[in-house]
C-alpha cells in the first residue's frame, strides 16, 4: 500500500464572525495518492476553496474554530506545525497555484524576483543558480521567450503567460503536491486548455500530485483521476472520475450533470440543481424526464442590421487631448438578426463583442459603419423606439445599485422622461418579478439581500420594464453557477417564447451558444470569421479560428472518448 | 527639412508626423502648458482681489497724506487709469520679468520673496523628510495587523494628534523645550555652521552641522503632515495585505517580514506617494503659521507681514513663487508614481 501524500480525516471548520459561527466543513475525509490527479468540485460557497486553503493552514487561525480532525500532509501534522514549520512546507513540498491570474503575482515585483524569492528561500543555492533554475523552469513551461517573461512585470504579460509564471512557481521547488484552486477559470478556453494540458503534463513528468479545485466538471473529466463533489460543506459523492461522471449516484451530482447544456437538445429545458434539492434529495427527482419543451422559432422580418461597423478607443493623444492613435476593437462588422431569433457572438475576451453589443445600445458610437433598427438607423429614432433595444450586463455584483430597492431598480427606465407615481412603478415592479420568477413581496429588498442567479433575474426584469423587442445579453450567465446558469437560460428561453423576443447573445461558452442560439457568428482579433446558422457553424466550423475554439473547448464527452 | 528626408519611406508613416516627433516630450510640454495656465489664473484672480482689499495709493502715501498727494502718487503709479489697463500694464510687465518694487521697502518684490525662500524650503523639506521617516515604518505596523489592540490603540493617539491644530503644537513645544527644559532656542533662525572633516593632511570633507534652531519649527511643521501620511499608509498597507498576490507570497512560504516589507508595503507607498504631493500645498499653509510663532525668516512670514501693509507686489510675488511649487511637487510626484508603479512606465516604443 503506497502512503498516500495528502490525508484528511474528519475535518470540520466553522468561520468564527460576531453573527456567530457558520459551518464551512462538515467533516470531510479525503486521500491523494502519490502522482495522482484529484479533482474536487463544487459550486461557489460549497467549501472547496477553504478545503484547499486549510491544507497548507492558510486560513487566519484566530478567524476559524477547528473541532475535529486531522491533516496530514506528506506525513506532518500539519495542523501541530508552527508558523515557521509551515513555511518550510509551503512552496517547498506543497505549492498552489490561484485562480486569478491578474492579481495572484505581485504588480510591483519582476517576474525575476517572484520566482527567484520561493527557490532562495527553499533551496540552498546562489541567486545565479537561482536565475537559472527559473529560466529552466519558464522554458518547461513552453514560454518560447524565458528570458523576456523572466525580466518582466506581471503586468506587460498576458492571462495565459502569467499563469505559466504561476506553474513554474509552483514545480520551483520540485514538490510532491500541487494545489491548483480554479487555475483556469480566468482563462479563455483556448489558453485553458494549454494550461491544463501543460498542468497535467508537468505533473505527470514529475511525479508530482495534483489537488485541483473546480467548479467545472468537464475540466475534471478532462485531467482527474478521481474526484469528489462536493455541496455544502460535504463530499457527498466520490469516486474514479469515468463512474462519477459517467454514472453519478448521488442527487446532487446527477442535477449538477443535467444542469449542463452539453448534450441536451438545443432550447430544451435544463435540470436546475435548486429544483432537485428542494425536493428533499429524493431519488426520483432526477429519473424523471426533464420537461421538454417544443420551442418554434416564430422569424419574421430583419430587426436589426450591423452594417461595417467599426469602433475604436482612443489610445494616445497629443498636447491638446486630441487622440492620435486609436486601437480598433470592431473591425468593419456586418450581422444581422431577424425578429425572434438569437443571435449569438462567440469569441474570447478582447476580440470586441463587447464592444460592438454597447454600440447596439448606443454606449459606444461607431467609427464608421451603421447599426439599422428596422431599416433605420437607430440613432434617428425616437426616444420610443429606442426603448425597444435594452442590455443585460455580464455581472449582476455589480450591474445593480446597491443602495436602491428592487422596484426602483427595475423599473428606473420607465421613469426616463416620464414620472409615473410610485404606486404606479411598484405595481409594475411586482409583475416584473413574477414574469423573471422572484416573489413581488421582495420588491423592497436590496440586491445583497438576493443570490447571484436572482440577482440576474432582476438585471432582466429591468430591461423588460420597457417591452423591449431586442435584447442585448452581454454574458449574462457567465458569472453564475452552471445550476443557476440553467436557470437563467430556462428563464431567457421561456422568456423568448412568450413574449417573441429578440436576442443578442454575447457569449464566450460554445455549450451555451449552441444550447441558446439559432444563428452563430464568430468573432476573432475584432473582425467576424465565420457566421451561419448556430448548429453549422459549430458542428462543422470552416474558418481555422472556429476550429481552435471547438477543440479546446473542455467537453465531457470527447474526454470519455480519449 | 532636408531633401533626403523627402524621398525616405519612413517619411509617409505616421511616425513622421510632428506629435510623435515630439513623443517623448509631449509629457513635459503637457505639464508646463498645465503650470502657464495656473499662473495666469492665480495673477488675475490676486490682482482684482487684492484691489478689493484697499487702495495701494494710501499705502504708499501713508496715512496723513493730502487729497493732492494721494492724486500725485496715484498718476505716477498709473493708478488713476481704469483698472482694467491697470491689470494689461501689470501682466505684460509681468511677461517682461519685473514683478514690480515692494511697496513697503522699493526692493524688486521677487528679489524679497526668493531671499527669504530658502528658509522656508529648509524646514518644509526637514518637516516633510521627518515626517515620512516617521509615518512609513509607523503606518506599515499599524497596518499589518490592524486589528490587534496595541495598533488599535496607537492609531487612537494618532487620530488624536491630527485633531490638534498645529499652533497649539508649536506652543506645546515651546514650553516644554524651550521654556521648561532650555534645550532649543524658540525663536529666530540661524544657518547651520560648516565643519572640516580632516582625512588626511591634504583631503577634508566638509560636514554641514545643523542648527539648534531649525528642530522645533521643523518638528511642528511636521505635525501637519505626519498624522494623515501615517494613517494613509496605515489603511494601505492593510488593504495590501489582504490582495491575492499576498496570498500567493504566504503560498510560497514567506515570512511575515517578507510579506509586509517586500510585497504589501511597495504596493501601499502608491498611494501615500499621492498624499505628499497634495499635502504639500498644506505644508505652506502650514509654514505660515510655523514661521510666525517661532519668527522664522521665510516666505510664510513675508506672506504675514506683506499682507498686513498691503504691499501688493510682494503678495502677488509670492503668490506665483508658492503656485509654482506646489506645482512642481505635485509633478514630481506624478513622475514618483512612475518609479514606484511599473504599470505606469510606458515602454520605449
Amino acid at each position: 500500500m503506497v502512503k498516500p501524500v495528502v490525508r484528511i480525516d474528519d475535518l470540520r471548520l466553522e468561520f468564527l464572525s460576531q453573527a456567530g459561527a457558520f459551518e464551512a466543513l462538515k467533516g470531510i475525509s479525503l486521500e491523494i495518492g502519490e502522482g495522482e490527479i484529484v479533482g474536487v468540485v463544487g459550486e461557489s460557497g460549497s467549501g472547496k476553496s477553504v478545503t484547499a486553503m486549510n491544507l497548507l493552514q492558510l486560513l487566519p487561525r484566530t478567524k476559524i474554530n477547528v473541532p475535529t480532525g486531522t491533516i496530514s500532509v506528506l506525513d506532518h501534522d500539519v495542523r501541530a506545525m508552527e508558523e515557521k514549520q509551515l513555511q518550510h512546507i509551503r512552496g517547498g513540498e506543497v505549492s498552489m497555484i490561484f485562480q486569478e491570474p491578474m492579481t495572484a503575482l505581485n504588480p510591483v515585483l519582476r517576474v525575476k524576483d517572484q520566482i527567484d524569492d520561493v527557490i532562495l528561500r527553499h533551496k540552498d543555492v546562489t541567486p545565479e543558480e537561482a536565475e537559472e533554475m527559473s529560466l529552466k523552469l519558464l522554458a518547461d513551461t513552453k514560454i518560447t521567450d524565458p528570458r523576456r517573461v523572466y525580466e518582466s512585470f506581471p503586468h506587460e504579460l498576458s492571462g495565459g503567460m502569467r499563469q505559466r509564471v504561476m506553474i513554474a512557481m509552483a514545480f520551483s521547488c520540485s514538490p510532491k503536491l500541487i494545489v491548483a484552486d480554479e487555475p483556469t477559470t480566468a482563462l479563455d478556453v483556448t489558453v485553458q486548455a494549454q494550461i491544463l494540458s501543460l498542468l497535467k503534463e508537468r505533473a505527470q513528468k514529475t511525479g508530482t500530485s495534483v489537488l485541483l479545485i473546480t467548479h467545472d466538471l468537464a475540466v475534471v473529466a478532462q485531467l482527474c483521476d478521481r474526484v469528489y463533489v462536493m455541496y455544502k460543506g460535504e463530499f457527498v459523492e466520490e469516486g474514479t472520475t469515468k463512474d462519477v461522471i459517467g454514472n453519478p449516484q448521488h442527487v446532487y451530482t446527477r442535477a449538477l450533470l443535467n444542469s449542463l447544456p452539453e448534450g441536451k437538445p438545443p432550447k430544451s429545458r435544463l435540470a436546475t440543481v435548486a429544483a432537485a434539492m428542494l425536493e428533499g434529495g429524493s431519488e426520483n427527482v432526477i429519473d424523471e424526464p426533464i420537461e421538454q419543451v417544443t420551442r418554434v422559432a416564430r422569424t419574421g422580418d430583419t430587426i436589426l442590421q450591423i452594417q461595417n461597423a467599426v469602433v475604436r478607443y482612443p489610445k494616445e493623444y497629443n498636447l491638446f487631448g486630441r487622440p492620435i492613435t486609436f486601437h480598433t476593437a470592431v473591425d468593419h462588422v456586418t450581422v444581422e438578426i431577424k425578429e425572434g431569433e438569437t443571435l449569438a457572438l462567440v469569441g474570447e475576451s478582447g476580440c470586441g463583442k463587447t464592444s460592438l453589443a454597447n454600440a447596439v445600445v448606443g454606449l459606444n458610437t461607431l467609427a464608421d459603419g451603421a447599426i439599422l433598427y428596422r431599416g433605420k438607423n437607430i440613432l434617428d429614432h425616437d426616444p420610443d423606439t429606442k426603448r425597444e433595444i435594452q442590455i443585460v450586463f455580464q455581472d449582476p455584483q455589480s450591474s445593480l445599485d446597491p443602495r436602491w430597492p428592487v422596484w426602483k431598480i427595475m423599473t428606473e427606465p420607465l421613469t426616463v422622461g416620464q414620472s409615473p407615481s410610485k404606486a404606479e412603478l411598484r405595481d409594475k415592479a411586482a409583475s416584473l418579478c413574477e414574469m423573471v420568477g422572484l416573489e413581488p413581496s421582495q420588491i423592497d429588498r436590496l440586491p445583497h439581500e438576493f443570490s447571484g442567479g436572482q440577482r440576474q433575474r432582476i438585471a432582466v426584469g429591468r430591461a423588460l420594464s420597457v417591452r423591449p423587442k431586442l435584447l442585448v445579453l452581454d454574458e449574462p450567465t457567465s458569472a453564475l453557477d452552471v445550476s443557476v446558469q440553467a436557470q437563467i437560460l430556462n428563464l431567457l428561453l421561456d422568456l423568448q417564447d412568450q413574449h417573441g423576443l429578440t436576442y443578442l447573445f454575447i457569449s464566450h461558452d460554445v455549450a451555451v451558444v449552441r444550447h441558446i442560439a439559432d444563428k452563430v457568428a464568430v468573432m476573432y482579433q475584432s473582425k467576424v470569421v465565420e457566421s451561419g446558422e448556430s448548429e453549422q457553424v459549430l458542428t462543422a466550423p470552416t474558418h481555422d479560428y472556429t476550429r481552435t475554439l471547438m477543440n479546446a473547448v473542455p467537453s465531457l464527452k470527447r474526454a470519455f472518448a480519449a | 527639412m532636408s531633401s533626403t528626408a523627402e524621398t525616405a519611406p519612413s517619411e509617409n508613416q505616421p511616425g513622421g508626423t510632428l506629435e510623435s516627433l515630439m513623443g517623448p516630450m509631449v509629457p513635459v510640454m503637457h505639464q508646463l502648458t498645465r503650470l502657464v495656465v495656473l499662473l495666469f489664473m492665480v495673477t488675475t484672480l490676486l490682482f482684482f482681489m487684492l484691489r478689493l482689499a484697499g487702495d495701494p495709493a494710501l499705502v504708499l502715501a501713508g496715512n496723513d497724506a493730502t487729497p493732492e498727494q494721494l492724486e500725485a502718487i496715484r498718476a505716477q503709479y498709473g493708478l488713476d487709469k481704469p483698472l482694467f489697463i491697470q491689470y494689461l500694464n501689470y501682466m505684460g510687465n509681468l511677461l517682461q520679468g519685473d514683478f514690480g518694487k515692494s511697496l513697503a521697502s522699493g526692493e524688486p518684490a521677487m528679489g524679497k520673496v526668493l531671499t527669504m525662500l530658502p528658509a522656508t524650503l529648509l524646514i518644509a523639506g526637514l518637516a516633510m523628510a521627518f515626517s515620512i521617516i516617521v509615518a512609513i515604518p509607523l503606518g506599515a505596523w499599524l497596518g499589518f495587523k490592524p486589528e490587534r489592540a496595541d495598533r488599535r490603540g496607537v492609531s487612537g493617539i494618532i487620530f488624536v494628534f491630527q485633531g490638534v491644530p498645529g499652533f497649539v503644537t508649536a506652543l506645546i513645544f515651546i514650553q516644554i523645550f524651550a521654556v521648561n527644559l532650555r534645550w532649543l532656542p524658540s525663536l529666530g533662525m540661524e544657518w547651520g555652521t560648516i565643519m572640516e572633516w580632516a582625512i588626511t593632511e591634504s583631503l577634508s570633507i566638509p560636514i554641514p552641522v545643523p542648527s539648534k534652531t531649525w528642530i522645533l519649527p521643523a518638528a511642528s511643521l511636521a505635525w501637519f503632515l505626519m498624522p494623515s501620511l501615517t494613517r494613509v499608509v496605515a489603511a494601505n498597507t492593510a488593504e495590501a495585505m489582504r490582495e491575492d498576490y499576498i496570498r500567493t507570497a504566504r503560498a510560497g512560504g514567506a515570512p511575515a517580514s517578507a510579506l509586509l516589507w517586500r510585497h504589501a508595503l511597495p504596493n501601499a507607498l502608491l498611494g501615500a506617494a499621492a498624499l505628499i504631493g497634495t499635502q504639500f500645498a498644506f505644508l505652506m499653509g502650514g509654514a505660515v503659521i510655523t514661521e510666525t510663532i517661532f519668527a522664522w525668516p521665510g516666505i510664510g512670514w513675508l506672506l504675514i507681514e506683506s499682507t498686513q501693509t498691503l504691499d501688493f507686489p510682494v503678495v502677488q510675488s509670492l503668490a506665483l513663487c508658492i503656485a509654482t511649487l506646489v506645482f512642481t511637487v505635485n509633478a514630481l510626484t506624478d513622475l514618483s508614481f512612475q518609479f514606484l508603479d511599473p504599470r505606469l512606465r510606458t515602454k520605449g516604443n
